[in-house]
């Protein structure tokens, strides 16, 4: 009975766990034949490192992408906010690279609440939004910078030695990138623990009834938006820091690869379902099979299309799911 | 004309869904030229029987003739080809299509080189509305149209398929007088060129106006069918009641509390006008009348779902302005509402989040939400309230319609609102979870709480309700407690025969 | 009652006129501010560069008709513009444009078939296709741009007749052909129904399965051709080309008074969206501010237009 009460909140917990269960099968899966693949060199602490490293900057922006796709929305601008943030951090870092940090940080959200705003209060299709609103952001970046990536600043010094030694650092042992994303995700569990957090599931679930509820819908939606600007600036800061640069092209592919994440961890597209576990579960997926194609030889540039099919079949089969 | 040979012809038709009956052997008879009245309470099975005649429900049991020819696998497609067509009040037309296009949809008119000959659809849309003896503006998508004129085109597409049997539903609620009037000459002018035509409407002076024949139905039974000449409307209501209600039942009622809830004047403009009524503490005040009377629409005024246009509203005696439910549930009130897929319940959710989510939001704006006594909380209703199977992490779609209802209702019992709106409180609720619901109310009722039960169900407004109030076109027309009550009482008022039927 | 009339019939002017009206307004305020606007050079240029565009609006009008959405155009361009090319170096010029045509066409008619025949969300599909088609274009370049040297192929990107672009030509007869087709067609007004209520034109007997999957296909079809002029204008074919053109097509579309929820939109508007688009880019350039700003212009505009639609919804500006 206790586990009974403690579990009230999981939906159907058997089924719930069954999916995750079933998607860390296939992670596991994918795993061994990588191991194989590669003669034992994958499984190796170095290159499991170097994987989550990697995909450090991927796993945040899937989570932001996983919180807009929980409210039954979609963020097509995540890419944007991560290459605006980077050009501004770059930009700005002679007024010290907090407040430079602080300053993307802050234009991030503001940017999230506009789609936020717009997607709750004028009721438009959230991709229509964020797809305006990635061709603005993109725009505002080149503009900022005058189109070519940033190397330094205004001063004309090199980026700051601390932001560019961050990423290849460790702190006890443990990369800086693999830090970030476990404090990141330890601060998402956390908010989803909040009524906010909570109320999200029930807003992407059905609207009006959480509307009906008495819960304070508008503002959680909002708030939805500005928190994944808020973790897609976080991105950025590990991207500055890996490649040295701010880029205000970066990003492309971002709201293509976090929504093939999002999708294979089992959350669903007309929203409420979802869990963060299985987001993160649904990226290391996507990153073993990249891993398991370069193993294989297979050129880098053919990934869109396994990505793009990937998406196609998880999607297609979450459908079948919902229907039976 | 009258006496023609019934073009279609409904014999022993019965219905159930999940094993409640909605229809019970009716038979019924349509022949060209003649304009039949189906009539009946909220619930006696109109709707349902309509659906079986335009192909959207298969009946259980039953045969349909169409033109001497028995249908056995109807389908709505079926129908409008065959020409039997259905003008429901949410008219079925494509919005940005003008008047012609909807008309002519599927069927244009093509020029030899297999493009659409426009001149000649205008001439044959225009022709039909002449021939009708109405207009519509053909320059703007139907969409845009008032909904009377919509109407027009949707009767308009129903001729050019040579329709030979005409269904209209509730046609005139939305309509002006002058609209009714135009409606009446197309309907008879229809009747004289041989249409068969079936009509459902609740104001009975339409139906003395334009009826040929009446049929009655009275929970999902066939009462009465017969010519116009054999009714008048003291025989007809008295046709329309008479179901047997178990007075046994009838709740004893309590003394009157304070006043928490005040309404006064309130109105929406077109929807809901000067409305005034006390609520008490410990009373259930039910509201009857029939659909479309604006039950619903005044109960989300008190809730904030729409705005309000005039009015007051008191609770506990502080004058408010509820703008939203949000606001509604700080102030102790709470809804049921009417659709509980839509409105009530987050489908993809278990069963105790759902039962949860007002009373995190009363105890997060406290401070920090204490889950796990929010869990036992929960976990404790669904206990009490003995929702069946008792898991509570179960996804609430995959419960019975009546331990869904319970959790609805539990939502605002852990939320502890002081005032609880049910707008139709057991739709859709097995037998045995409707007795417990009913114990439900009236448990809440002797621990203080007071109850606003928008009810369509006339056993159940007249058993469970301590006061009753009836609205008709949007306006309070009676107020009698309880124990005076019947069902006659109750339906004349709804019906606005004046005084009522003694 | 006559009040709310004309409200309607401006409604329905405005949905249909008001990105034309624009257009010559933008003109016309360009012709008197901004030097050297109205020139030959100038002119054909805007015309040069804003056909592709137009072809991928055209498609991209057909399937937001319906309320659909195709984010996969700019894939299909890049894919378009490799297997010409790749074909073209081989095979010649007919083979390298067929199999250009009939390549990008088949992933339309893929999106289409998922789109009408399983429950999945257009925007998805074609995403999920955008990935696709790219990843195909690599693979098949193997990620390089593959030249034409067929000479008589660059005549559509390059080439003039009586000083007109032939890509302007060829896009203005694409207009004409699917402006005909949808107000003169039964299935071209079917695509209207459909995007206006799918069940209601079910009941009239339209087969709307297959009208989405006609939508698709066309779409891809007049990407296709749009790719080919690309790489026409750029005497190679590029995989990494063409991306955000959906972007663009669809900003064309909804700026032309096109709805995303479907049932409204012209071939008018849409052009008149494109060039809306070309003439402030080129007045842009003209008046020497930078042109990073043009997304952001872009941006607002869809903002506005998408916001304005909703008003001019029939059935949702009633009651």
């Amino acid at each position: 009975m206790k586990a009974l009460i403690q579990n009230a909140f999981k939906i159907d917990p058997g089924s719930d766990k069954r999916d995750l269960a079933k998607t860390v099968l296939i992670l596991l899966g994918l795993m061994v034949m990588a191991t194989i693949l590669s003669k034992g060199i994958f499984l190796d602490l170095n290159n499991i490192i170097n994987l989550l490293n990697q995909n450090a900057i991927l796993i945040l922006v899937a989570l932001a992408q996983f919180l807009i796709i929980l409210t039954g929305g979609i963020d097509l601008s995540v890419g944007a906010i991560t290459a605006i943030s980077s050009v501004v951090i770059v930009l700005f870092q002679d007024l010290g690279l907090g407040t430079a940090i602080g300053l993307a940080v802050l234009i991030s959200m503001l940017l999230g609440m506009v789609s936020g705003v717009l997607v709750t209060y004028r009721k438009l299709p959230s991709f229509v939004v964020t797809l305006a609103m990635m061709q603005i952001i993109y725009s505002l970046s080149k503009v900022l910078c005058g189109g070519a990536a940033v190397y330094n600043t205004l001063g004309g010094g090199e980026i700051n030695e601390k932001l560019l030694g961050f990423f290849g650092g460790s702190f006890l042992g443990i990369p800086n990138p693999i830090l970030v994303c476990i404090a990141v995700v330890i601060l998402i569990s956390l908010f989803m623990r909040t009524s906010y957090g909570h109320f999200i599931y029930a807003i992407g679930g059905n609207y009006n009834t959480a509307y009906f509820s008495g819960l304070p819908v508008r503002y959680v939606k909002v708030s939805v938006y500005i928190l994944s600007a808020l973790i897609s600036s976080i991105a950025a800061i590990l991207f500055v820091s890996r490649v040295g640069m701010g880029d205000p092209n970066t990003g492309q592919w971002l709201p293509l690869d976090s929504i093939a994440a999002v999708t294979i961890g089992g959350a669903s597209f007309s929203g409420g379902v979802g869990t963060v576990a299985g987001t993160i579960v649904g990226l290391f997926i996507l990153s073993v099979l990249n891993n398991i194609m370069s193993l294989l030889n297979v050129p880098p540039t053919i990934q869109p299309a396994i990505k793009g099919a990937v998406i196609l079949i998880a999607v297609y089969l979450n459908s079948r799911k919902k229907q039976s | 004309m009258a006496d023609a040979k019934p073009i279609l012809k409904l014999s022993n038709i019965s219905k159930s869904f999940s094993g409640v009956g909605v229809l019970k052997g009716v038979s019924l008879a349509l022949s060209p030229g003649e304009v039949h009245c189906l009539l009946g309470e909220n619930g006696a099975g109109k709707s349902t029987l309509i659906k079986i005649i335009s192909g959207a429900y298969r009946p259980d049991s039953g045969m349909i003739l169409y033109q001497d020819k028995e249908v056995v696998h109807m389908t709505p497609r079926w129908a409008r080809e065959n020409g039997i067509n259905t003008i429901y009040q949410e008219i079925d037309l494509v919005p940005h299509l003008n008047a012609a296009e909807n008309i002519l949809l599927g069927q244009e008119p093509l020029k030899k080189s297999g493009s659409i000959d426009w001149k000649e659809a205008h001439r044959l849309a225009m022709k039909i509305f002449d021939d009708m003896g109405g207009s519509v503006d053909m320059g703007v998508p139907v969409g845009m149209l008032k909904i009377a004129q919509q109407q027009m085109v949707a009767i308009a597409k129903a001729l050019s398929m040579n329709s030979k049997v005409l269904i209209l539903d509730e046609p005139t609620s939305v309509f002006t007088s002058k609209e009714v009037d135009l409606l009446f000459r197309i309907i008879k002018d229809l009747k004289a060129q041989g249409m068969a035509i079936l009509y459902i409407s609740h104001h009975l002076e339409e139906i003395f106006q334009i009826g040929d024949r009446i049929t009655v139905l009275r929970d999902g039974c066939l009462i009465k069918t017969g010519a116009i000449g054999e009714f008048d409307k003291v025989s007809l209501v008295k046709a329309m009641v008479g179901r047997e209600i178990d007075f046994t039942q009838r709740v004893e009622p309590a003394a009157k509390g304070e006043v928490v809830l005040s309404v006064k004047n309130l109105t929406r403009d077109g929807v809901v006008e000067n409305v005034s009524f006390e609520l008490h503490k410990g009373e259930v005040l039910g509201i009857g009348g029939l659909v479309g009377a604006g039950r619903t629409e005044a109960v989300r005024l008190l809730i904030g779902a729409d705005p309000v246009d005039s009015g007051e509203i008191l609770v506990k005696g502080k004058a408010v302005q509820i703008k939203s439910p949000l606001k509604a549930l700080k102030l102790g009130i709470g809804m049921v509402p009417e659709s509980r897929k839509e409105n009530g319940l987050v489908g993809v959710r278990s069963m105790a989040e759902n039962a949860g989510y007002s009373y995190v939001e009363v105890t997060a704006r406290k401070g920090l939400v204490n889950w796990k006594s929010v869990k036992e909380k929960v976990y404790g209703l669904i206990k009490k309230l003995e929702v069946r199977p008792q898991n509570p992490a179960l996804k609430v779609s995959n419960l019975s319609g009546g331990n869904q209802q319970k959790i609805v209702l539990g939502k605002w019992l852990a939320a502890d609102c002081d005032i609880l709106i049910l707008d139709e409180p057991t739709r859709g609720v097995d037998v045995g979870a409707r007795t417990e619901i009913y114990a439900l109310m009236q448990e809440l009722k002797d621990n203080g709480k007071a109850i606003l039960m928008v009810s369509s169900d006339m056993t159940e407004l007249l058993t469970q309700s301590d006061r009753i109030l009836v609205m008709s076109k949007g306006r309070l027309v009676s107020e009698m407690t309880g124990k005076d009550a019947t069902e006659e009482k109750v339906l004349s008022h709804a019906l606005q025969l004046g005084g009522g039927v003694q | 009652m006559n009040k709310s009339l004309n409200i309607s019939r401006t409604l329905v002017w405005l949905g249909r006129y008001s990105a034309p009206v624009a257009l010559v307004l933008l003109f016309i305020f360009g012709a008197a501010a901004v030097p050297n606007f109205v020139s030959e050079r100038n002119l054909t240029a805007v015309l040069f560069q804003y056909s592709v565009i137009g072809f991928l609006a055209l498609g991209q009008l057909l399937v937001i008709l319906t309320g659909g959405i195709d984010l996969s155009q700019g894939s299909m361009v890049a894919l378009t513009s490799i297997v010409t090319s790749v074909v073209m170096s081989r095979y010649g010029l007919a083979a390298g444009v067929i199999c250009g045509l009939t390549m990008t066409t088949l992933l339309g008619v893929m999106n289409g078939l998922l789109v009408s025949r399983t429950k999945m969300p257009a925007f998805i599909v074609t995403l999920g296709m955008l990935g696709i088609a790219r990843g195909l274009a690599m693979l098949i370049a193997n990620a390089k741009p593959v030249p034409i040297k067929e000479a008589g192929f660059a005549v559509i990107g390059k080439g003039t007749f009586l000083g007109i672009p032939i890509s302007a030509l060829l896009l203005a007869a694409a207009c004409v052909i699917i402006h005909y087709f949808l107000t003169q067609r039964r299935l071209g007004r079917y695509i209207y129904a459909v995007g206006s209520s799918e069940d209601c034109t079910i009941l009239s007997g339209v087969n709307v399965q297959n009208v989405k999957l006609l939508v698709y296909s066309l779409s891809a079809l007049l990407t296709a051709i749009g790719g080919l002029i690309w790489s026409a204008r750029l005497t190679s074919g590029s995989p990494i080309g063409g991306s955000g053109y959906e972007m663009e097509s669809i900003a064309a579309v909804v700026v032309g008074g096109g709805d995303l929820f479907g049932g409204q939109g012209t071939v008018l508007g849409t052009l008149s969206g494109v060039l809306i688009f070309g003439v402030i880019n080129s007045m842009l350039n003209l008046a020497e501010i930078s042109p990073f700003w043009q997304g952001t212009l872009k941006g607002i505009l869809i903002l506005l237009a998408v916001s304005f639609s909703l008003v001019r919804r029939p059935g949702e500006s009633k009651r």
